[in-house]
């Protein structure tokens, strides 16, 4: 089966807002240094950081119109709050990676 | 500064995620409000105390000190506990918002926030506070001439002394009476010397705008100058007595209306002087005033205070 691209790319709420083009963009733009960040902080085992980082994620990125990364981040945000065990939360943060790389802006 | 100035509101946004900043200075762009913004708790509550902004938006989650502590140590701030705190935060549980309500937050914005509902939270929050702002001036705005009146006078003297003193910057103060007012009150009527006062306020309000006019009680007035010495201030104290002197009356008052001034700078005061002998100072020069013919300018100095 292929997907066409509308199913695999996640574009932006707000692409057509000409206010938001420029953050959006820089938003899309240092995604991957955010996903890299937080794959670091699981690495170095420190959990509260990658709980930090996805919670601002959640908190922001509906606002940047991608409510469906931030639904991904909030899950590794409560993983880590309700003290899940580190493959439970590896595999969150595997899943909110595969949600951003669709991330368009 | 007259009771009329307004500036544009100002918002302070305290969070610690760069990207709820860019957010907002995006999505608040077309608001008549100034935003500021600071990523560090302290720092946020350091801006507050400096920028007395209308509205906060204050994040939960920071690390260091969180948006709990922030409200709390902004509600236990005399100066700061009047601002309205508007929660924004992606942890919307409902304890935390019934934390937040009763800690003395305003309103609760969840993140993310729909723009709509963000931008009516924060008009609704500022007009709250313009209403109260405007009651507060209402109490210290004098009901005839529109000036500040004698409650906000005296606040405002003893608080431009302060920072004189603390800051080694000059300061001086103006004090002005209408000439013959109660014989132009018994030969004309009250309401002909309610007019009078207003155009003379008019008057001390058409000059320079750091100038801060007030009624001070009957027909005297008192002019704070902040940074402004005795000399510069005698030139300003002749512009207005020139201008009073110059103003066109309806015909029917037949006659020249005038005043007179008396200055104190306060560094002609010997030692560190208090409020009560910088208004001494300059009241004695505007005795001195009347006394050499009305009209005039008299400026206090060292030996008049003290003798
Ligand atoms: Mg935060």
């Amino acid at each position: 089966m292929r997907l066409t691209p509308d199913d695999t790319t996640l574009r932006s709420e707000f692409a057509d807002d000409p206010d938001m083009a420029g953050i959006v963009a820089l938003f899309v733009r240092e995604l991957p240094q955010r996903l890299a960040a937080m794959h670091a902080a699981l690495s170095a085992n420190d959990l509260e950081q990658v709980r930090v980082l996805a919670h601002q994620l959640k908190g922001a990125a509906g606002g940047y119109g991608y409510p469906k990364l931030g639904e991904a981040a909030a899950l590794v945000d409560h993983a880590v709050k309700e003290g899940q065990q580190v493959n439970v939360i590896r595999s969150r943060v595997g899943m909110l990676a595969a949600v951003a790389a669709r991330i368009r802006p | 500064m007259t009771p009329q100035s307004s500036p544009l509101p100002k918002v302070l946004a305290i969070d610690d995620s760069e990207l709820i900043h860019r957010l907002l200075r995006v999505r608040l762009q077309h608001e008549q409000i100034e935003l500021h913004g600071s990523m560090v708790a302290v720092r946020g509550l350091e801006m507050a105390r400096e920028l007395q902004p209308d509205v906060i938006l204050l994040d939960i989650e920071m690390e260091g000190m969180d948006g709990f502590e922030v409200l709390q140590a902004l509600k236990s701030d005399v100066d700061l506990q009047d601002i309205p705190v508007i929660f924004i935060s992606a942890t919307a549980s409902m304890e935390d918002r019934v934390r937040a309500l009763d800690l003395g937050a305003v309103d609760f914005v969840a993140k993310p926030f729909e723009v709509v509902e963000l931008k009516a939270r924060v008009r609704s929050a500022l007009r709250v506070q313009h209403l109260v702002k405007m009651l507060a001036q209402k109490a210290q705005v004098d009901g005839l001439t529109g000036l500040w009146n004698r409650t906000y006078f005296d606040r405002r003297l003893s608080q431009e002394v302060s920072e004189s003193i603390r800051h080694r910057r000059p300061l001086t103060l103006v004090m002005c009476d209408v000439d013959g007012f109660k014989k132009l009150n018994d030969e004309r009527g009250h309401p002909f010397g309610d007019m009078v006062l207003e155009r003379l306020a008019k008057i001390l309000q058409s000059g320079r705008g750091s100038d801060i006019p007030c009624r001070y009680g009957g027909e005297e007035f008192g002019i704070i100058l902040p940074n402004t010495s005795g000399s510069e201030a005698l030139e300003v104290a002749d512009r207005y007595r020139r201008a009073i002197e110059q103003e066109t009356w309806p015909s029917a008052v037949g006659k020249v209306i005038t005043a007179s001034f008396g200055i104190a700078d306060i560094s002609v005061l010997p030692g560190t002087q208090g409020v009560d002998d910088l208004i001494a100072a300059a009241d004695s020069a505007l005795y001195k005033a009347k006394l050499n013919g009305r009209n005039r300018v008299e400026a206090a100095n060292i030996n008049q205070s003290t003798g």
